[in-house]
């Protein structure tokens, strides 16, 4: 292997890499990627074989701790009541993410300015939306335009179908004269870009087999690599290397061997998720930065967000087979996403259909739930639940807060030996009064869908998908880690692109913005290519 | 028992607890977990189980020991053993209950007599209901 210097160098092939190494590659220098985990292989995703439930909760886990895979670190979570939840390959998260794929809306980016919490960000929903359409065009989204929650988009593919689950309880909202509208998906409901359409194999969580689900393995990176870039796997970034003059200089990292490696170049760019990155800049301590990388604001692993879930599920009448479908893109609703004092709390959240597990899952939720025993009664009970559950998540606005955080782990290392994160979270009272809310009038949704039964979990714990704010964008040094287009305060050629920049984080999943947010900050580097050292 | 020390190798002891967990309905065309042949399959995955420092392994070695002749008590002697022992350790019987299902469920017979294709969801997929177009027409006025 040869580690010639390069001219920018990605660290992390996931969502916000993909995207971002597509669109810097017109800069017409060398680009490399190295990524931890290796190529994924469809052949291989647990729908292929008879026991798709039992891998999928095994090496297919999003859960690092429960896959405990070669290419995955240990994440000390022991101090949260939410698991924080990733895949680590090409493609990064996008391999087992459910493919939701709403944009922020212009108020998400004004918190400050609208409920007089939180921060506003520097930047705008007009800022982005430039890089929200074509990203939009890249993974292959299903949606139906003219959502009055938004303004005025066009997904580039018609919706997926609702479904009957869709269906059911779409109905439910309607009845009660509540905001609803299909989900825009990253899931392609008709052939596109050589790729063939959802065939509703209902497994979105552990890889989609078919390819309709818009993982960046198979959307971005295949022409990343075609307009020369190169990703090189099985290769995990220790820390990054600084100059005498305080600049970034490259990477020292792990190969497939476990051997170290050191790597040049001009500018660095992390995209590590929103745990992976304030670690790595944790780990990179040096005289000159002796408390990590770009820290100077001491908010480098501070204002970790979540997105705190809440399920509600109801059982009906008849069945729906509801396993059958992409396991969440059904419909969306925003009825309770701006902020209405009267109810008790800031901000709100959304909601987004769901559907059922598969035959093995339905029993473990039942059992769970208590709804269905062992011995006798077991297959009375299963007949009821199996295919008959549809329900909702919903997804609520976690404000930053500085005593959430990622640390390093004192003890806990991943196989390299490179300190493991740490994460330290707590509920915030705000987010309890939004999770009951949220049950509540999830409740009355599903009663008026015609629910006989409804189940809530008030917290999931396996639910820490979505990863925020801990190396957040500003324009003031002091009070953020990186400037409104991605660069460090403290190192010029220093970028980050995933969610570890956002200032808030809306009530919606992540993913469509952190694309965007990375396509722009290409394109701020693009612009700004002659000014970069200066 | 079969005279084997184990809880996990003892195959008639398993497929007993099987049956008792997961019984047969004649009514519902279902067949008990113990006759399908996947004590293996359970005994594996509890030894994963075990190994990732789940407490089912140990559990169900306490619930063999204390219950000679396990396999050929009266299916209510069996009901109310397990019942018994769960109330120990919930969260092992639950663990155990996990394995015992995903295995039950992603067997050929069981998805055929619970109205499933006995195949894995790839390659040939499902169809799935279109949307409502009385919803969608709904949805027409409000369209920005
Ligand atoms: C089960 C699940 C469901 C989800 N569903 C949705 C959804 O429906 N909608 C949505 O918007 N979002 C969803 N998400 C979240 C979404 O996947 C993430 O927001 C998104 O992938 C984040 O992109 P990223 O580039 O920041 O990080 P990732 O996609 O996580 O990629 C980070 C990459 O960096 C690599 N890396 C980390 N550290 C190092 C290192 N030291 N050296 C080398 N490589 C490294 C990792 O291996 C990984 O491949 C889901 C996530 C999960 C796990």
């Amino acid at each position: 292997m040869t580690n010639e210097p390069v001219g920018v160098l990605i660290i992390g092939a996931g969502a916000s890499g993909g995207a971002f190494a597509w669109s810097i590659a017109d800069l017409g220098t060398s680009v490399l990627c190295l990524e931890q985990g290796p190529w994924m292989h469809q052949r291989d995703y647990p729908t292929n074989f008879m026991d798709w439930e039992t891998r999928a909760s095994g090496p297919f886990a999003p859960n690092p701790n429960v896959r405990r895979l070669a290419q995955d670190y240990p994440v000390n979570d022991s101090e949260s009541p939410i698991q924080p939840l990733m895949f680590n390959a090409v493609g990064g998260s996008t391999i087992l993410w459910a493919a939701h794929f709403p944009r922020f809306t212009p108020g998400d980016f004004r918190v400050r300015t609208e409920d007089g919490v939180a921060d506003d960000w520097p930047i705008s929903y007009e800022t982005l939306e430039p890089f929200y359409t074509p990203n939009d065009r890249m993974m292959g989204v299903s949606g139906l335009a003219g959502d009055p929650a938004y303004p005025y988009h066009e997904p580039p593919l018609p919706p997926l179908p609702l479904g009957a689950t869709g269906n059911v309880v779409a109905r439910g909202f309607e009845r009660l004269g509540w905001h609803w509208w299909p989900s825009d998906s990253a899931i392609i409901s008709q052939e596109y870009g050589g790729r063939a359409p959802c065939i509703n194999l209902g497994a979105c969580g552990s890889g989609c087999t078919q390819g309709a689900k818009a993982s960046t393995d198979i959307t971005y990176w295949p022409l990343a690599e075609r307009k020369g870039v190169q990703l090189r796997t099985n290769c995990r970034v220790k820390e990054i290397t600084v100059s005498e003059n305080g600049l970034a200089d490259g990477v020292l990292y792990y190969d497939a061997d476990g051997v170290l490696q050191e790597q040049k170049a001009e500018v660095v760019v992390l995209a590590c998720n929103g745990i992976g990155t304030p670690r790595l800049l944790l780990n990179s301590r040096s005289e000159r930065f002796p408390d990590g990388l770009a820290n100077s604001s001491g908010l480098v692993g501070k204002n970790l967000m979540f997105h705190p879930y809440a399920l509600i599920r109801g059982i009906f009448e008849e069945n729906l087979n509801s396993r059958r479908g992409p396991t969440g893109c059904t419909f969306w609703s925003h009825e309770f996403y701006k902020t209405d004092r009267s109810r008790g709390f800031v901000r709100g959240y959304s909601y987004e259909g769901s559907r059922g597990g598969g035959p093995g899952m339905s029993a473990v939720w039942g059992m769970a739930t208590g709804r269905i025993p062992w011995g006798e009664g077991h297959h009375e009970a299963y007949a009821r639940v199996n295919g008959h559950v549809a329900g909702m998540v919903a997804i609520t606005e976690d404000l930053p807060d500085e005593a959430n955080t990622v640390t390093l782990d004192p003890v806990l290392t991943d196989a390299n030996g490179i300190p493991a994160p740490k994460v330290t979270y707590t509920l915030s009272e705000n987010s309890r009064r939004q999770l009951a809310h949220a049950v509540d009038r999830g409740t009355e949704a599903l009663k008026a869908a015609g629910a006989v039964d409804v189940q809530a979990d008030p917290l999931m714990r396996t639910a820490g998908w979505h990863l925020m704010g801990t190396a957040r964008m500003g324009t003031d040094p002091a009070r953020s880690v990186v400037n409104e287009w991605g660069r460090a305060h403290d190192v010029k050629n220093l970028f980050i692109i995933d969610g570890s920049i956002f200032v808030t984080s809306a009530g919606v999943n992540p993913t469509s913005t952190i694309q965007a947010l990375a396509l722009y900050i290409a394109d701020s580097i693009k612009k700004n290519v002659g000014e970069l050292f200066a | 028992m079969s005279g084997s020390a184990s809880a996990l190798g003892d195959a008639t002891f398993l497929s007993a607890l099987l049956d008792t967990l997961i019984p047969s309905s004649g009514k519902r065309g279902m067949p008990g977990a113990g006759g399908l042949g996947i004590e293996r399959d359970v005994a594996a995955s509890i030894a994963a189980d075990s190994a990732a420092g789940l407490p089912v392994g140990g559990w169900l070695e306490a619930l063999y020991a204390g219950t000679p002749g396990f396999a050929t008590l009266p299916a209510a002697e069996r009901t109310g053993a397990v019942e018994a022992h769960a109330a120990t350790n919930p969260a092992a019987m639950q663990a155990l209950l996990r394995r015992v299902y995903l295995a039950y469920y992603q067997h050929p017979t069981v998805l055929v007599a619970i109205g499933e294709p006995p195949r894995p969801p790839f390659p040939e997929g499902f169809e799935l209901e279109p949307s409502d177009p009385e919803l969608l027409a709904a949805l027409k006025p409000r369209q920005k």
